[in-house]
């Protein structure tokens, strides 16, 4: 992965950092670096000679070295989370200031630059949009005629071994400071396609300016909350699913979220790069439709130009909007407009932060393989 | 590399150790504000790793930016609380300016001693993911895709994180400026001219 710090300032070329940069790092006290290594060295020869044991006990090596610090070797077991939902609820009006996504035409497109084998994303003036009308009362009819239509959803069910690939088309919108000049610029907008295997522990990421066009793994040990599998195991009723949201979305909330946007953004979160099944689908949007705030909007344009309506929730000046098909009322994407202007903000009313319309949505059978491709 | 460490190789695990064990203390340091916490949080790491050798990945690069993920999950279960870390914070700033009254103390040892200052002060006033977040993509130089692959968590979540850092950080810079204006012959910043520095080491974080 070798993503050009050019395009989006990476945080070693902030102003901000410049003090901090170049780092100072300090070696081990004298003599440590060497007894950790034999450390461990140790429990390695044991264990190996000892396969099955678990490594619940110290270190029973006897070292010429006595140390203080030997419980350092006794494993921690790290933090796991268990959490299924994605963990973006925990600063969700940060994601405006840096994700600001900009559709409408007219993106003057600037000199990207090339970095070994990752292509810069050109960028140009932070793009705006008309806001549509807010409407609370309408937020419940429009909620429950979207859940229908999901419900009503003839997609394949995947099996084991499949994997869910969602291509789609994302900008961002950010603030670049040039010899102490700041202005908000929006990347172009460009493609992002995912594989997620069932279990959300493997997948593949390839996303113009963020990887090459190989693309990186997303294998991890911390499964992606919006797998399949994760999705269908959640409640389908959609008092009891709403309740989990909140007690989850609880569990790992930025406290200056407001709890019910950060509710609302992490039903969004399981509804957007993910494949759920029908009617946990169908529960999401009957559940969001209990969150208090949620309105409906009379017109939302998606990153490929795509009109709409939306379901949206207003946080500390944005709007977060997930836009629909006015007549079939599937979705199609979603994205974030500042709707209130803070004094001295760079980021003016109408402008988009963040952009991303679903343009694929397919069940394939491995990794890495497109829709309609034979493995 | 990959496959010798999957496959349980002692010397495989000798040599990471020897090519990354100052990386993950100096990142276990910047996680908890405590010099003698990150030599734990490092030497559990490496048994961490050990015990999770068969979830390398067969393909990749450097192997740091898994153990980096991994210190960064045993820091986190150190250390809970942000009052925690401005103690501790607090605690290591006071500790660096004692040993500047040191007269043999070299010019080198204090501008290192003066931007690990920098750096705590920085550090504090993020919120624990946040902090990780900066750690991870300024200092070990990894690219966004990497950070979020390093701690689970979707890109997306690692550009915001990062936009709430750098904002908070900017109130620090302007702080720091007003406070040179008011004590023009008093320089706490680093004037660091040599990006190619910074840059370079975030590349050789990639490999």
């Amino acid at each position: 992965m070798n993503a050009s710090p050019s395009h989006r300032p990476h945080p070693a070329e902030w102003t901000e950092t410049q003090s901090l940069l170049p780092s100072a790092e300090r070696d081990l006290p004298a003599g440590r670096h060497q007894f950790h290594k034999e450390q461990m060295m140790a429990r390695i020869h044991e264990d190996l000679r000892t396969p099955s044991r678990t490594s619940s006990r110290t270190s029973s090596r006897t070292s010429s070295r006595t140390s203080s610090r030997t419980s350092a070797t006794s494993p921690v077991a790290p933090v796991k989370r268990s959490n299924p939902f994605l963990r973006r609820t925990i600063l969700l009006p940060a994601a405006a200031l840096a994700l600001a996504g900009a559709v409408a035409g007219g993106l003057a497109l600037t000199d990207g630059g090339t970095q070994d084998d990752t292509t810069a994303l050109a960028t140009g003036p932070a793009l705006t949009t008309r806001i549509g009308t807010a409407d609370a009362k309408g937020a419940p009819q429009l909620l429950d005629r979207i859940s229908l239509a999901a419900a009503d959803t003839s997609a394949p069910t995947p099996h084991k071994g499949q994997y869910i690939y969602i291509a789609s088309k994302v900008a961002d919108t950010y603030i670049k400071t040039v010899g102490g000049k700041s202005e908000a610029v929006s990347n172009e907008l460009h493609s992002r396609q995912v594989w997620n295997s069932l279990d959300g522990r493997d997948g593949w990421l390839i996303e113009a300016g963020e990887t090459s066009d190989k693309g990186i793994t997303l294998k991890s040990n911390v499964p992606f909350s919006g797998a399949y599998n994760a999705l269908a195991g959640l409640p389908t009723d959609p008092a009891a699913l709403l309740r989990k949201i909140y007690q989850e979305s609880d569990a790992v909330r930025d406290p200056e979220v407001p709890r019910d946007q950060a509710a609302f953004v992490a039903i969004g979160d399981l509804l957007f790069e993910s494949y759920p099944p029908a009617e946990v689908g169908a529960a999401l949007y009957k559940a969001a439709a209990k969150i208090p705030g949620v309105v409906a909007v009379d017109d939302a344009v998606d990153a490929t130009g795509r009109h709409g309506v939306a379901i949206a929730r207003e946080s500390d000046g944005e709007r977060t909007e997930w836009i629909f098909d006015k007549k079939t009322l599937r979705f199609l994407g979603e994205r974030v407009v500042v709707v209130k202007a803070k004094a001295g903000d760079l980021l003016k009313v109408g402008t988009v932060t963040h952009t991303s319309a679903i343009t694929e949505r397919a069940v394939v059978d491995a990794n890495k393989q497109f829709p309609g491709q034979v493995s | 590399m990959r496959t010798r460490i999957r496959a349980g190789d002692p010397d495989a695990f000798a040599e990471l150790f020897d090519a990354c064990a100052r990386s993950v203390y100096n990142h276990a340091f910047r996680l908890t504000a405590d010099w003698s916490l990150a030599e734990d949080v490092m030497a559990t790491t490496f048994m961490e790793a050990w015990r999770r050798r068969t979830s390398v990945e067969a393909e990749g690069a450097s192997l740091r930016p898994w153990l980096l993920g991994i210190a960064t999950n045993v820091a986190r279960s150190h250390h809970r609380s942000n009052r925690r870390y401005r103690n501790a914070a607090a605690a290591a700033h006071a500790a660096e300016e004692r040993v500047e009254d040191h007269a043999e103390e070299t010019a080198g040892r204090l501008d290192d001693r003066r931007r690990i200052n920098a750096t705590l002060a920085a550090l504090s006033l993020l919120k624990r993911p946040e902090r990780e977040v900066l750690t991870l993509c300024l200092w070990e130089g990894m690219e966004y895709a990497e950070a979020a692959r390093a701690l689970g968590i979707p890109v997306g979540t690692v550009r915001s994180r990062l936009s709430r850092a750098r904002a908070k950080l900017r109130k620090l810079t302007d702080a720091q400026l007003l406070e040179e204006k008011r004590e023009p012959t008093r320089t706490n910043r680093q004037i660091t001219g040599d990006r190619g520095y910074a840059v370079r080491s975030a590349q050789e974080g990639n490999r």
